[in-house]
Formats: structure tokens, C-alpha cells, sequence
């Protein structure tokens, strides 16, 4: 029988990558789950709104839902492997799962989940230990996207600004955005590691209007300006008609340049 | 004899004093401003001042045009709308504060000076919008100066200063023959022209830097052996981001310009000739 793993650690240690890594390398079905973290003084949890499993799912279809009531009543299968990621900034006090947070317990038996194994960043050699910081004091921006679509050159330098330090002291930022042509990015960036990671979703919206799928973008750092953010979001992202002129183009360019034959 | 080359001031008040002190420290007093004397910038009034009390030739640039004929370059001048909103805010703000008297005095400046074979440009001798970029295809770049008769042209606009020689240039022509010309002669000849040293010397910006650091940036070209230095001028940079949130800009231009960054970045398509 496969494990029920909780993988904990501080922002941006490498805790989904982790776990896509163990979903790919896995023979057999596969659920995820992403506990609310709690803030400790001076350090604030941010509200990850589903962007990790709407990338994990985009990236391993079939991925279940720990999360879904359905899912947590559900008979799993025998060879699952659950995979639980806990948000926590401070060490274990203790090893393995007598070290797991007790305010962590209420909400794995709500969904009737039993670790098998507790694995931290930083504590444990089996996980990597390069990004894996000790924060001091932490603020937290989250900002639905739902429905935006980025203008792509200025979701570039946005993103430029926001991780060199234009709105504050970004540790770690992250996000899922639209673009006009239907594509989606994961938006990736650790104050610990070299340049940004733009990862393409594999799921596509034809380029017709606004996508239905999940957009957020989440900011972890220090003397941060969530106004000045606000301001530039608002001349990054597309109106109505500048969406409905670009998608046309892409439209027409898509569309076959001859009539095709009649069958 | 040396001369002083100064471009893209920006509205950047302590650059351009520091830049001034530096050209004087050396004792040189000929100077010519390839324009960009106003835009992004806090202080278009006082450095438009400051150009005309120390009466410098300038020629127009492209914020000095828009500035006068109402955002006159198309949208395609700006990489994103980002950029293209940040660059209408500006416009707007500068347009609000500058004077009469001062807008007068960009209406008044010339497309492009000259001085013996030298000619003072601040994008191309095209266009105020065109930029001439050190990488530029050599081809056109040699085409740009040969066409308008210019043995060095002396440009800003693109904010990196350089100087590039464009050596052993020619330029190959097939000449048809028009109907009615005498019989027995070729109906195309082939020519080749060739074209000697040419130099386009950038001077960078004064106002807003975009060469990797925060100093401004101008040229000096050293007349009797026709050396050029490029010169850069730490100055206090925080002094004009102060002004810019004084002013009510946008705070992110003090960011940008305390980081070497520029306001707007360039557009994609540098060698775009904005035809409106």
C-alpha cells in the first residue's frame, strides 16, 4: 500500500516541486491536499487559493482532490499515494510525525487523513535543502485574478519589478496568469534561486473571451505595497475590447487562409 | 578643440547640473543637446531653463515633438501597455506643468543641426522616433548618415552612447537603361560606390540612463584628432526621486531610474519609423 506523506516547510523551499516530482515518478493513482498554514509572530501564512493544486492537476491529470468532501468519503484506491503539503515557516520541535503541528490534526480528520510519514524541509536529508530559508518576519498579498488576461509585455515587466523589488521586499511570488492567446502560466520566483520560472500550463482556453480557470497571484515578503501593485495591475491587464481586438487577430490567424473544399 | 555632445535630458535637473559642471571643469564651452529636454522627469521647466540660459544648440527631440503636437508617436513606440500607460501619464503631467514660454522654445527647435560634415540629429536623420542602435544591420546604418550627406552623425534617442565606424562601406547599384536611350548600350550596368570612414557617435542619455548603471552619460568629441570620449557623470540620483514623488509621478519612476532602469522600456521593434 502506497503512504499518506506530509511534506511541510517555509515559502518557496521546493514543496510542490517536490511533490510533482513524487506524483510523476509514481505508478498509480495520486491525490493532493494543501493544508492551511498557520502564522507564528511576525510571520504570515499566505492564502495559496488553489494555485498549487490547479498546476499539479494541470500538470498530472486525474491528480484527486484530497480537499473534495466527495473524494474524502470516497473508498480510495488501494495504491494512492496522498501527497499533503503544509505551509510552516519554524522547524519541527520533534522527529517524523510526533513533530507534525497539533493545529494541523482538526483539519486532516476532517478529511480522513492519517500521515504515514512527515517530512520537513530542512529537518529531513531526503528533501533538498537549497532554498530553504529561516524568515524573521513575513507580510503576505494575495489578489484574485479570476477572469484578467494579461497584456504579455507588461505581465513581463510587471513581473520584473514585483521580484526586483519595485513594490517591497518580495521573498517569494507566485502565481497563474492568463494570457490573450488562451494560454496560462505558472509564475514561479524564490528569493533564494536565480530568475523566474514561466511555466506553460498544459491546458489551453480557445482565445474567446475571458478563462474560466483559476488566476491568483500570491506575494510573501516584507514593506509590501499592495496599492502601488494595484496601480500597475490595472495598466497591465486588458479591457474588454483591447481582449476582443486582440483575440480576433489570433482568430483570423488561425482560421484557414483558403475555404476548404466542400465534402 | 573639444566639444561637448549632450542628449536626453529627461527633465532631470541634477543631471544635467552635474553634466554641465563636468563639461566646464574641463573648460570646454561648445555644446550642442540632441534633444529629450523634457519627459518622465520632475523639473521640465527648470531644465528647459537651464538649456536656454546657458543657450545651447538643441535640436527636437521625440518627447519635445509630442509634447507640442499632443502625443504626436503612435502607439507602436511603446513595448506594452504598461509602458504606453506610464508614458501617457507622463506626457500629460509634463504637458500640464510646462510654461507657454517654455513650450514656445521646443515649438522653436530644429529638426537637426549641422556643424562642417557633422550632423546633430536626436533619433535619425529620418525621424525623431528611429532608433539607431549599436547593432544595428551596417548596411542601414551606413545608409543613414551617406544619405543625408553627413560624414559623422552625432544621435541620442536610444540612450546607450557608443561610437561605430563604419569602414570600407560601398554601396552597389545595377543602373537599367530607360526606353530611348542610343542602341548598342547595356541594358543594366552594374556600379559600385565606394564610401569612406563614416562615424555615428551616441551620446547617450544625461536624464534617464539605460547603459547599466545610474550615471549620466554624455560625449565628448575632441575636434583635432577626432578621438571621442564617452563620458559618465555619477550624479544625486536620489535628489531627483525625491522630486519625482514631490511631483506626484508615479512612484515606480524613482524605482526605476534608482536602479538604472529605464521608465518606459524601448519598443520592440527599434527600428520603427512612427509615421503618424
Amino acid at each position: 500500500m502506497s503512504p499518506t506523506l506530509l511534506i511541510s516547510g517555509p515559502p518557496g523551499c521546493g514543496k510542490t516541486s517536490w511533490i510533482l516530482n513524487r506524483i510523476r515518478n509514481h505508478r498509480g493513482p495520486c491525490g493532493f491536499l494543501r493544508l492551511v498554514g498557520y502564522p507564528d509572530e511576525g510571520l504570515l501564512q499566505a492564502r495559496d487559493g488553489g494555485i498549487d493544486l490547479a498546476w499539479l492537476q494541470d500538470q498530472c491529470p486525474g491528480l484527486l482532490d484530497l480537499a473534495d468532501p466527495d473524494q474524502a468519503l470516497a473508498p480510495r484506491p488501494a495504491n494512492l499515494l496522498a501527497l499533503i503539503e503544509l505551509p510552516q515557516f519554524q522547524p519541527p520541535a520533534d522527529s517524523g510525525l510526533a513533530g507534525l503541528d497539533r493545529r494541523a490534526i482538526p483539519q486532516l480528520e476532517a478529511l480522513h487523513l492519517s500521515p504515514d510519514e512527515h517530512l520537513h524541509f530542512g529537518r529531513d536529508d531526503l528533501l533538498p535543502r537549497q532554498d530553504t530559508l529561516d524568515f524573521n518576519s513575513l507580510q503576505a498579498l494575495e489578489r484574485n485574478l479570476a477572469g484578467s488576461v494579461w497584456d504579455p509585455a507588461s505581465l513581463s515587466s510587471f513581473w520584473f519589478e514585483l521580484v526586483n523589488g519595485a513594490y517591497g521586499d518580495v521573498y517569494r511570488a507566485k502565481a497563474l496568469m492568463n494570457l490573450p492567446d488562451g494560454r496560462a502560466f505558472f509564475c514561479n520566483w524564490m528569493v533564494s534561486r536565480e530568475g523566474s520560472q514561466f511555466l506553460p500550463l498544459q491546458t489551453t482556453a480557445s482565445p474567446d473571451g475571458r478563462p474560466q480557470r483559476l488566476s491568483r497571484l500570491v506575494v510573501q515578503g516584507k514593506d509590501l505595497d499592495p496599492a502601488a501593485i494595484e496601480v500597475t495591475l490595472a495598466d497591465c491587464l486588458l479591457s474588454d475590447a483591447l481582449l476582443e481586438l486582440e483575440q480576433a487577430r489570433l482568430r483570423q490567424q488561425e482560421a484557414p487562409s483558403h475555404p476548404s473544399p466542400a465534402a | 578643440m573639444a566639444h561637448a555632445v549632450i542628449s536626453c535630458l529627461h527633465a532631470n535637473l541634477a543631471a544635467l547640473e552635474a553634466v554641465l559642471a563636468d563639461i566646464d571643469q574641463q573648460g570646454i564651452d561648445t555644446i550642442t543637446c540632441l534633444g529629450d529636454l523634457v519627459g518622465y522627469g520632475p523639473q521640465p521647466n527648470e531644465v528647459v531653463n537651464l538649456v536656454r540660459e546657458r543657450q545651447i544648440p538643441t535640436c527636437q527631440g521625440c518627447w519635445d515633438e509630442d509634447i507640442i503636437e499632443g502625443l504626436n508617436a503612435c502607439d507602436c513606440s511603446y513595448p506594452s501597455q504598461l509602458a504606453e500607460r506610464r508614458g501617457q501619464l507622463a506626457h500629460q503631467w509634463t504637458a500640464d506643468q510646462l510654461s507657454e514660454e517654455n513650450r514656445a522654445f521646443l515649438a522653436s527647435l530644429p529638426m537637426s543641426l549641422w556643424r562642417d560634415r557633422q550632423l546633430f540629429v536626436h533619433g535619425s536623420p529620418n525621424s525623431q522616433h528611429e532608433y539607431l542602435l549599436p547593432d544595428m544591420d551596417a548596411f542601414a546604418a551606413l545608409e543613414r548618415v551617406e544619405s543625408a550627406g553627413a560624414e559623422t552623425l552625432f544621435c541620442g534617442h536610444t540612450h546607450r552612447p557608443y561610437v561605430r565606424e563604419l569602414r570600407d562601406g560601398s554601396i552597389r547599384v545595377r543602373v537599367r537603361q530607360t526606353p530611348g536611350e542610343p542602341a548598342g548600350v547595356a541594358e543594366a550596368e552594374d556600379r559600385e560606390l565606394r564610401l569612406p570612414l563614416r562615424r555615428i557617435i551616441n551620446a547617450g542619455s544625461v536624464g534617464e540612463p539605460r547603459h547599466g548603471n545610474t550615471h549620466a552619460t554624455y560625449v565628448i568629441h575632441h575636434e583635432d584628432t577626432n578621438a571621442v570620449e564617452i563620458r559618465e557623470v555619477p550624479y544625486d540620483v536620489e535628489r531627483t526621486c525625491r522630486a519625482i514623488v514631490d511631483a506626484g509621478l508615479p512612484p515606480i519612476f524613482a524605482w526605476r531610474l534608482r536602479h538604472g532602469f529605464e521608465y518606459a522600456e524601448r519598443a520592440d521593434d527599434a527600428s520603427h519609423v512612427c509615421e503618424r
